[in-house]
This record gives C-alpha cells, structure tokens and sequence, in this order.
C-alpha cells in the first residue's frame, strides 16, 4: 500500500453509495455501517499513504514532486488522450486527513443526530458519494477528473442540504447552493478548456510544468487563471458568491460540519493552492486572490455580529475563515493556507456538531430562545468553548497557530495586515457572543433549557476526539513535536510543502495578535455577559448600519432584484416564445394539421369492404394500364 | 403425347379467359352476399385456369404440357380450400351478426 | 369456319352467359346454378384443349362439390330470403373498372407476339403420362397442396364448429 494505491480511497465509500442506493433498504439498519465502515477503511488507508510519502521525502528531499499513476481513459489516436489517476504529495495528503477524519466523524455522530430520519438511508447514501467524491478531487491528478469530483461534490452538497425536501426553504437553500457555485464552475470548466487548448493536456502537474515553461501565450493564461479564481470563489463562498454558504445551512447540521466547514468549501483554496504557480505567473494574480480573501474575511466578520441563529453566524466564521486561506494564499504562503485549512477543518466541525448538538437538545437554533445550557449539557459546552476559541484565535488552541501564521506570510503587506489585525477582535467578539448567549446567562426559554441533556455516545465522542485535536494539532508546527512522533523533519515540513524553516514564529506578531483578540473577548464578554442591554443601544444608535448588517449588506436583495429584473424577465420573453412559437404554433399547430388531416381522411374508411375491394382493383388497373403503356 | 390438329387460334382463349375474369371482377366489387362474392372469385380462378392450359396446350412440345396442366390441378385443390375456410368464415359471421352482406359488417373504420 | 370453331364458341358463349348470369342474377339461387353452367363451360373448353382429365376433375370438383357446398351455404345464411341489390352507387364504377381491365386484357392478348402454333396445333397429354409428372416428379408440391387442403379443412370445422352457449 504505497502512494500509488490512492485510488483506493475513494473507490471504497463509492461502492458504499452503489451498494446503499441499490440495495440499501434491504440492509439491517439501512447500511449506515457499511457507509461507515468504508469511510473508516478510507481513513485508515491514509496512514501508509502518508508513511510511504515522509520516506519518499526523506529519500528525494525537495525535488520530491509527488508520485502519480493514471491509466488511460479515453483515447482518439493522434488528437486527444484522456487518462484517470492519483497525483499524492504533501498537500493531497493533509486534504486526505482532513476529509476522511471528518467524515468518519461525521458519520459516526450522525448515528444518533439522524435516527429516525425517514431518508436515514439515502442520506448515508449521500454521504458516501460525497466523501467518494472528495477524496477523488483531492487525487485528481488532471483537471478534468477534477471537475468530475468537483461537480459531484456539489451535487451531493445539493442532494444534503435539501435533505429535509419537505421544507420549502430547505429546497430553495439547496437551489440557490447549487445555482450559485454553478457561475463559479463554469468558469473553472473554461480555464480548463482554456489551458486544454494551448498544452493539449489535462494533467495538472503537466499544465504548470507548459506554463512555467512559458507555453501558454499571456492572455490566455491570465483568463485561464482569472477563471480557476472564480471556480474556486464559488465553491469556497468567496465575495460576492459567498451569499449561499449561509443559507446552506437548511440542511442537517452534520452536512454543515463535513461539507460546509471542513470539506467542500475549501475545494476552492485547495484548487489554487494546487495551481498557484499559475498565479504567480499571472501579473497581479496573486495580488487579486488576497484582494478577494480580505475583502470577504473583513466583511464577513461583522455579520456574525448580528445574526442570531446559531448556526448561520457559525456559517459567517467559515466564510471569514475562507477568506483567511485567500489572504493566506495571496500572500504567497500556501503553507500557512494549509496549516489553516488543517486546523480550521477540526475547529470548524467541532462547532458545528456542537450547534448541532444543542439544536438535537433543544431544538431550536435561535440564539435568543437559547441560553443557560452550560449546567444542562456540561460536555457541549466545553467542546463548544474549545471550538470557538480556537476559531476567534485564542492563544494555545490551534487556530491560533495557524493565524499566526497567516499573520507572520502577510507582514510585508502593510494593508492586507492592518485589516487582518482589524477582524481579529471582531471574530473574537462574535464567537464570544455566540458561546455566550447560547450557553451563559438566564435560559430565555426555561421549559426548553430544563429538558435539555448532553448528548449521547455516538454523538459525544466525535464532539470529544475533535475537541482533542483543536487542543494539539497546533502543536503540528513545531519540529520537535513531529520527529517525536517517528516523521523525519517533523509533520511541520509536511504540511509546509518540504520547507525546511518550518516554523518561523514572530513574537511581536503573537503578542499584537493575542492582545486584540482578547480585547476582542474581553469586549464581547462585557457586551453579552456582563451588560446585555449594550447591544441593543448600539444597535439604536446605528441604526442604519445595524440594518445594513442584519440585510447582510442587502446582497442577497440585489441579487434577488438582478434575478426579478434580468433573468426573470428575460425568462418571460423566452416563455412566452416558447409557449406561443414553438409550442402553440410549432408543436401543437403540426400536431393539429395531421389531426385535422386524420379527421378529413377517416371518412375515407367506410368499413365497407366492397369500397375497399375497388380500390384495390383501381389500383391493380391503373398499374396495368401504366406497364400496358410502357409496353406498347 | 401427340400433337393434335386444332384450328382455333390461342388468342381466341386468352380473350374467353379476359371476359370472364372481368366478370368476375364485376361480381366481387358489387355483390352484397359474400357467398356470391365468392362465386365471382371462382370465376376468376377459372378464368386463370383456362389461361394456364391453354398456353400449356399451345406451347412448344415436351415439359412446358406438364407443367401448365399440374399447375391447374393445383389450382383447383387451391380453390377447394378456399371455397371450404371462406364459407366457414361466412358462417361465423352470419351467426355472430345475424347477415352474410358484406356492407352490412363494417365495424373497420374510425 | 370448322366444326370445332363452332363448338367453341357456342360453348364460350354459353361460359360467359353463365358469368353474366353469376354477377347479375337478382336471385342467389338463380346465379349459384349459373355458376354451374360456367363452370361446365370451362371443363368443355378443357376437352377443346385436349385435356380430358382436367376436365373430368373441374366436373368432379367444380361441378359436384363446389356448387353443393355454395348452395348449402346460401341456404344456412338464408341468403336467398333477402332479395340481392347492387351495393350503394359503387356500380357504375365498378362497371367502368372491369370494362376497362377487359380491354386491357384483350389489348395485351392482341398486341402481344404469342409462342407455337398460329393455327391452332396443339399438343395432347395422355393420363399415364401425366400421373407419372403429377406423383414422381410434383410429388412433394403435391403432398404439400394435400397439406394446405386437410389443414383448410379442420379450421373450416373449427371455425364452423357450433359451440356451446351460441
């Protein structure tokens, strides 16, 4: 079981889903083992994987560019080879992790959050597909088999959001999810045709290789890479797509953690960490990816100030957070991105299955019908705490590390470090917020707050492992913590894509760091805690931008106006073509002239034989007279 | 075989045969009864056979005979099944509907 | 004229009278017994062209059995109560059709170029001779028209066949 084997992993949960679709409800409890089971075959099959890379690293030092094997395909001789195949270095590797970890854990809690759902087995159905098919994007060795996994994973992000397909919101939520990163995919399917054109090759590695090589002519690598950014945008709900990750939250709150926090959302800083050589070859591509990212980390973060349901302001930190990976990407440290995405990956699905874990408690999701859960569930609110404080950045957890390191690849640009260090006490003040008004205070509904209790086993224990691994994973980046644990050169090097200076810690950059975000608790605190009628003054006093915040900066309206106003209306004029053109006058206008002609024509069929006999002997005459003719 | 002195002309048949194929053609096509329609296509069918033996008698000497006279022997035996299936249909129909004209069953059409 | 021309046509015009008599008689009766009269006719015309055998079977088969069986069958459908008519105003064009497919047919005899004898020497098969063709050498087609006719005969009982309850 070495590198090469990689395809393995995704094939195996892919036979789960073919297995649980055709046979699933025959299965003693649906099959949710089998999807289970699969998943953690997969995660267990990462470990060779990842011991077959460190000694191929170990052997090859830096020139060590990955070990791929692909079989062809498709083939049109001479013109077109197709080939499907794995590509693992160091970045597949931390996605492998990160995806099989998470969805093992997240099947594993859905045990108890989904029972008694009637689509129990078609949404581990779902989830096997779905980690089929992320595994496969992360071993894509060549763009198209990329966007084939890519296209499945919002597919079945689709399929999971509008699980509970009753609810007409859930539906629209999977609708908008699925129409809105469409606009990103087309693009990424362009760039890729794009690139296709002018190296006549998919593979990825080959691609960059052309470009580096300089065998794309500059325009079109410019749009290509112009286009790669707004596939990638759309998956990791970048400004301005980023309007659907929120509302993706219709769907089960285990969808949330795997899909919307750990996996699919961050295909998009996966897929440019990948490509980012291209970026770097592109004049003010790199510049426009940390543009993007800054942009909707800063403006993201002040609308968990003001969303109160708790899962949407968790919604809002994942999206800050994808904006962190950007920024960390622009600057040129795809490193720090990954380290980020590793720990975020934990952090982010450890709060949701503990939203989720309230939610199965009390369910309600409002945080002001919330409140005072902390006596009631004891280990939620613990492994809620550690979750967000990671995420707000506290020192020691280990979305601190990885901020840090953000903090430390954008030092050389001024601006993009001002802002950083501007939404670092926001985020802290609204996850603060959040764990206060969920589990502090007085409950606001008391009937609900009194039958609360923590979760059961199968729920608790992911909660639990999470919660350890946002604890110690941020230790990853020290050298010795690595080569204790049997990897030459420490995970650090792993993770930092063969850098040897692993661990460049800043001091000062800590120390500004960890001040603003505990100012950014402190603040919190006293706002939530210790004078909860601060926010509604504030909120009176700035009226407008309050507003403004709570119409999430009136995009989606705008969007709902440019869809009324444009499409619809463009819509309606090819309805009414449709309706009146093709259909009245094309379709059903032939339609009615055979049938008009049938109408005249049936007459002609007396049912009388005699009439019958003589137009046979018509017939026969006229043919004879005609050979009599030709005859004489 | 011998050859025999005859002085009618084989056009003379091959016109007999035409008229009574015709007449039979007349008959089919107007004939209420399907038992006469019936007779009318006998006619035919001896029209046909006068045709096949003439042109048997007239031909060149040797097979060509044999051939045209086993040719309405079997035409005949054809005839015999046909007449036999065809009045059994007519019966059929009669009892189910009470008439053998045949511009009275016309339930084949629209 | 020679004799045998004489016979010729009286018995040409006594076959196509019974024609005429086939398709115009009002009474069915009436036209089945011209039919018999045809029918006669052909096997005449049958011993003119020298075949006695197939004239002794049109009488057999033709004469006796065919014409019984019509009979019969007019009178179980009791046919010959109803008075038969021409059917609607198909007449005329039916009239036209068959006249015009006459002339056709005479036009072609006229005008074609026709094999042997122009006056009439004709050639006379003997019964053993054509036994001999008809059983060794026809022998399967013949076996197979025996075939067609026992099958005809049993789905002519079956269909015929009065079951119960009718």
């Amino acid at each position: 079981m070495g590198m090469t084997d990689a395809w393995l992993l995704p094939v195996l949960p892919a036979g789960a889903f073919a297995v649980l679709v055709l046979f699933g409800p025959y299965l003693p409890r649906r099959g949710d083992w089998l999807a289970i089971a699969a998943i953690f075959a997969s995660f267990v099959l990462t470990f060779p994987i990842i011991a077959d890379l460190t000694s191929a690293l170990a052997e090859h030092g830096e020139e060590f560019v990955g070990a791929a094997n692909s079989i062809p395909w498709l083939e049109v001789p001479g013109n077109l080879e197709l080939r499907l195949g794995v590509h693992v270095d160091a970045i597949t590797v931390v996605m492998l992790v990160v995806g099989s970890f998470v969805a093992l854990m997240v099947q594993v809690y859905s045990l108890s959050y989904m029972r008694g759902d009637s689509r129990y087995g078609w949404y581990y159905a779902a989830m096997s597909l779905f980690a089929a098919s992320m595994l496969a994007l992360v071993l894509a060795d060549n763009f198209l088999l990329l966007y084939f996994a890519w296209e499945l994973v919002g597919l079945c992000s689709y399929l999971l959001i509008g699980h509970y397909s009753h609810l007409r919101s859930a539906a629209e939520a999977a609708k908008k999810a699925f129409i809105t990163t469409r606009l990103g995919d087309v693009g990424l399917l362009i760039a890729i045709i794009l690139l296709w054109r002018d190296t006549g090759t998919f593979g990825i590695q080959e691609v960059i290789a052309a470009a580096q090589a300089g065998e794309i002519r500059t325009e079109v690598l410019t749009a290509s890479v112009v286009l790669l950014l707004l596939g990638a945008m759309g998956k990791s709900a970048q400004f301005p797509f980023h309007v659907w990750l929120p509302d993706a939250m219709e769907g089960p709150t285990p969808v949330s953690a795997l899909i919307h926090a750990a996996t699919m959302v961050v295909a998009g800083v996966y897929l440019v960490a990948r490509t980012l050589p291209l970026f770097e070859l592109v004049a003010g591509g790199p510049e426009l990816v940390l543009a993007i990212g800054l942009f909707t980390a800063f403006l993201s973060a002040f609308l968990g100030l003001v969303m109160t349901d708790i899962k949407r302001v968790i919604a809002y930190s994942t999206i800050n957070s994808l904006g962190l990976m950007f920024v960390a990407l622009g600057v040129g440290a795809p490193a720090a991105a990954m380290l980020y995405l590793f720990t975020h990956a934990f952090f982010k699905a450890l709060l949701f299955l503990g939203a989720g874990s309230v939610i199965h408690a009390t369910e309600r999701q409002d945080v002001n019908q919330l409140g005072g859960l902390w006596s009631k569930m004891p280990l939620t609110g613990v492994t809620f705490a550690v979750g967000a404080f990671s995420m707000a950045g506290l020192p020691f957890l280990a979305g601190f590390w990885a901020k840090d390191e953000i903090l430390v690849g954008a030092l050389e640009n001024r601006v993009a470090f001002s802002f950083l260090l501007l939404s670092l006490p926001v985020t802290a003040m609204y996850m603060t917020r959040l764990f206060i008004l969920t589990f502090l205070g007085q409950a606001r509904e008391p009937e609900v707050a009194k039958h609360a209790h923590d979760a059961p086993l199968a729920m608790s224990v992911p909660l639990a492992l999470l919660a350890l691994l946002t604890l110690v994973t941020g230790l990853v980046v020290f050298d010795q913590v690595g080569r204790a644990l049997g990897f030459p050169g420490g995970i650090g090097e792993l993770i930092f894509l063969g850098e040897p200076e692993v661990f460049h810690f800043d001091t000062g950059v800590a120390a500004a760091s960890s001040e603003l975000v505990a100012l950014g608790i402190i603040a919190g605190w006293f706002a939530w805690a210790v004078r909860p009628e601060l926010p509604q003054r504030a909120a009176q006093a700035f009226r407008p931008i309050h507003a403004m915040l709570v119409n999430k900066y009136y995009l989606d309206d705008f969007y709902q106006a440019i869809i009324d106003r444009v499409v619809l209306a463009g819509s309606r004029v090819l309805a009414w073509f449709d309706r009146n053109v093709v259909n009245d006058t094309g379709v059903d206008g032939s339609a009615l002239t055979t049938g008009f002609m049938g109408y005249l024509l049936k007459f002609q069929q007396t049912g009388k034989l005699p009439n019958y006999a003589l137009a046979m002997v018509i017939g026969v005459v006229a043919l004879a007279l005609v050979a009599f003719t030709l005859k004489t | 075989m011998e050859a025999v002195a005859q002085q009618i002309p084989l056009e003379h048949f091959l016109v007999l045969s035409a008229i009574l194929f015709s007449l039979g053609v007349y008959g089919v096509l107007t004939r209420r009864n399907a038992v006469l329609i019936l007779m009318s296509v006998e006619l035919m069918l001896n029209a046909a056979s006068i045709n096949m033996v003439a042109f048997a008698a007239y031909a060149a000497p040797e097979r060509a005979v044999v051939i045209g006279i086993v040719f309405a022997v079997f035409i005949i035996t054809v005839a015999a099944a046909e007449v036999g299936l065809a009045l059994a249909i007519i019966l059929r129909v009669f009892r189910n509907r009470g008439t053998a004209n045949v511009d009275e069953v016309d339930q084949l059409k629209w | 004229m020679t004799v045998a021309q004489g016979i010729f046509y009286l018995i040409a015009a006594l076959a196509v009278a019974g024609g005429l008599g086939v398709v115009l008689m009002r009474s069915t009766v009436y036209a089945a017994l011209f039919l018999f009269l045809a029918l006669l006719a052909v096997a005449g015309i049958y011993i003119l062209l020298a075949s006695e055998f197939l004239a002794l079977v049109q009488v057999l088969i033709y004469g006796g059995a065919v014409t019984v069986l019509l009979l019969f069958a007019l009178m179980l459908t009791r046919a010959s109560d109803l008075p038969e008519t021409m059917v609607g105003a198909q007449w005329p064009i039916a009239a036209f059709v068959s006249l015009l497919l006459m002339g056709l047919l005479i036009a072609t005899v006229a005008t074609s170029n026709w094999p042997g004898d122009a006056d009439g020497q004709i050639t006379r098969l003997f019964f053993n001779e054509l036994g001999d063709a008809l059983f060794r050498r026809w022998a399967v087609p013949f076996e197979i028209a025996s075939l067609v006719l026992l099958v005809a005969l049993v789905g002519a009982i079956i269909l015929a066949r009065q079951e119960e309850g009718e």
